[in-house]
């Protein structure tokens, strides 16, 4: 249990250095622009395309986090009135589920990448296109990672809780 | 019967916990999988929404907002208002209401007023000899009051997901936004005056205090709704100069936060809420784009329109609809879900997609109150260590008093709209 929790304490931290990087750099440029274009009428060509990118790499980046704290948006109307027992075996069941539609996303994502790729097409100057994609497989790929840690752990914890019982 | 297997199993994943976005995926995966159509559809649609200039808004507001929920802002604020309006009776109620609606127009009606502020005014009111019961409804209520008030998160997002502009939006929320917290402060007045609370008399030199100490703040909302109303900016470059300015004024003006000891934990914390939105609006453009393309909608009106022939009925009908949905999903899932599926169906009913979008987050704001699943109660109800069901009643009356507004705001569009219409936002 030690060594899943310290993976993804590990895993946090990395994702929590590289959100302070996406956002921290989206603050200062999207100010910078406002600033360029209504003061000096002028700005970066590709200032805006990368603020609109570093959103949703911010964004993947805080999902990311967001599985391994339970923060993801639910309805979970009937959770609370079942034993913590029932609770840890239903966890592991929604989390395993969400682990298949995770891969299945970034299998998608990829499938999306290559098509990108092939049509060719520029994002922004010497920028090809599919390079705006690349964060989405590996994000949901991420995802799917914290969520095989949380039902690991759920796991390991109720082995562990019967083997007492034992 | 194995397509409405799989319904089943999905719904009850859904109410056993399992995160939204999954569910929405899945739901898009088997659809455009039983159309024979590639599953990168879904990521398609999620790439076009995510690289949309306006998203561009959200994780700034929202940052913007946690750091002000963070720092010593709630404060300030609280002693301004009430150096201005604590001479009325009633006077502390209609600060909190005040105080509130603003902080949550910037916090985006996230949960963070409650805890921001209602932890601050709540003692307060007690102490001030409102009755619990009142006070604790009050800060429950104000807890979401003011998302109808421009920069709010569900404004944006609604203009995103109907596709209409953000500066129309923010621009009819106004006076709907005006009325709810003038009909809940003249409530607090009668109540104030029944309870015989006493009053704070009104003194310049306090006031001249409270100004000069939220000196650096008071600019804020001039700034953002100023801006944006005389068209000097966006509301995306309104996002980008509050960000930048509340960091600076709260880290090297004020002082409250810490560069390097708070700022990446808000970082953070704000990025997690930005991110779980992102998931959920990503799989759900993808879905209600097949939908739209299977004529969902058209079918959903060819349907009700054998029922209902007036757009009058109409209207009641969907009020009930949307606080049944306000009931069961949180406010952002519910926007992202729901909100592409009804406005061609209004639309159809000739009813105006920016009032409709008023209408809309009227609705899902008394959801916020409602059990089962209305956020602020369960938020009130660990914040101040009542149980739900006590919360739940210490509201009723602030429910009756916003659906009462409610109605008033569905069938007079002119609310909503006159302020669009007048400034000529497009």
């Amino acid at each position: 249990m030690t060594f899943v929790r310290s993976l993804d304490r590990l895993l946090i931290k990395i994702e929590s250095a590289f959100l302070v990087l996406f956002l921290g750099t989206m603050i200062v440029l999207a100010f910078t622009q406002v600033v360029l274009r209504n003061l000096f009428d002028t700005g970066f060509l590709w200032g805006d395309t990368l603020v609109r990118h570093l959103v949703l790499w911010a964004g993947f980046t805080g999902a990311a986090i967001a599985t391994s704290e339970e923060r993801h948006i639910s309805i979970d109307a009937l959770t609370k009135f079942i034993s913590p027992r029932v609770k840890s075996v239903v966890q592991i069941l929604t989390n395993l589920f969400a682990v298949i539609v995770c891969c299945l996303l970034a299998q998608a994502a990829l499938t999306f990448l290559s098509a990108e790729k092939e049509a060719g097409g520029s994002l922004i100057l010497s920028v090809p296109s599919w390079i705006g994609l690349i964060v989405i497989a590996p994000g949901y790929s991420l995802m799917a990672l914290h969520f095989v840690l949380k039902v690991i752990e759920d796991a390991m914890k109720m082995s562990g809780a019967s083997g007492e019982a034992l | 019967m194995e397509t409405l297997l799989i319904g089943l199993l999905l719904a009850l994943l859904a109410l056993f916990g399992a995160p939204l976005f999954a569910i929405i995926g899945a739901v898009a995966l088997l659809a455009f999988g039983s159309a024979g159509i590639d599953s990168s559809a879904v990521m398609v649609e999620l790439y076009r929404i995510a690289i949309n200039p306006t998203l561009v808004a959200i994780p700034l507001f929202t940052f913007a907002g946690y750091v002000m929920a963070e720092s010593k802002t709630p404060v300030r604020l609280v002693n301004l208002a009430r150096s201005i309006f604590g001479t009325i009776p009633g006077g502390l109620a209609v600060v909190a209401l005040v105080t509130c609606a603003i902080f949550t127009a910037f916090t985006g009606a996230s949960g963070v007023t409650i805890v921001a502020l209602g932890g601050l005014l709540f003692p307060i009111l007690v102490k001030e000899n409102y009755p619990e019961k009142f006070s604790l409804g009050l800060i429950t209520t104000s807890g979401s009051l003011g998302l109808l008030f421009p920069p709010s998160l569900p404004l944006i997002l609604y203009a995103l997901v109907a596709n209409i502009s953000v500066d129309k939006l923010f621009a009819a929320g106004i006076i709907p936004g005006i009325l709810l917290v003038v009909a809940l402060a003249l409530y607090g007045i009668r109540e104030g005056k029944r309870a015989a609370v006493p009053t704070t008399p009104f003194v310049w030199m306090n006031v001249r205090s409270a100004v000069r100490a939220a000196a650096w703040e008071i600019p804020l909302p001039v700034v953002v709704i100023g801006g944006i109303y005389s068209g000097l900016f966006t509301a995306t470059e309104a996002a980008a100069v509050t960000a930048f300015y509340v960091l600076v004024v709260e880290v090297f003006v004020y002082r409250d936060l810490s560069l390097f000891r708070d700022i990446p934990r808000i970082m953070r914390d704000s990025m997690v809420l930005v991110g779980a939105i992102l998931m959920i609006l990503g799989c759900a453009m993808g879905l209600t784009n097949y939908l739209v393309d299977d004529e969902v909608p058209m079918k959903l009106f060819e349907f009700t329109k054998t029922f209902i022939d007036s757009p009058t009925v109409f209207l009641i009908v969907l009020n009930i609809f949307l606080i049944i949905v306000g009931m069961m999903m949180d406010i952002f899932s519910a926007i992202i879900v729901v909100v592409p599926l009804i406005i061609p169906i209004a639309k159809a009913y000739s009813i105006d997609p920016v009032h409709l979008g008023i209408i809309f987050l009227t609705n899902l704001e008394i959801g916020y109150l409602t059990p089962p699943v209305g956020l602020n109660l369960f938020i009130s109800s660990i914040r101040f260590g009542k149980p739900v069901f006590t919360v739940v009643r210490a509201t009723l009356p602030y429910i009756g008093i916003l659906l009462v507004a409610l109605i008033v705001i569905t069938y007079v569009p002119g609310l909503s709209l006159w302020l669009v219409n007048l400034l000529g936002v497009r």
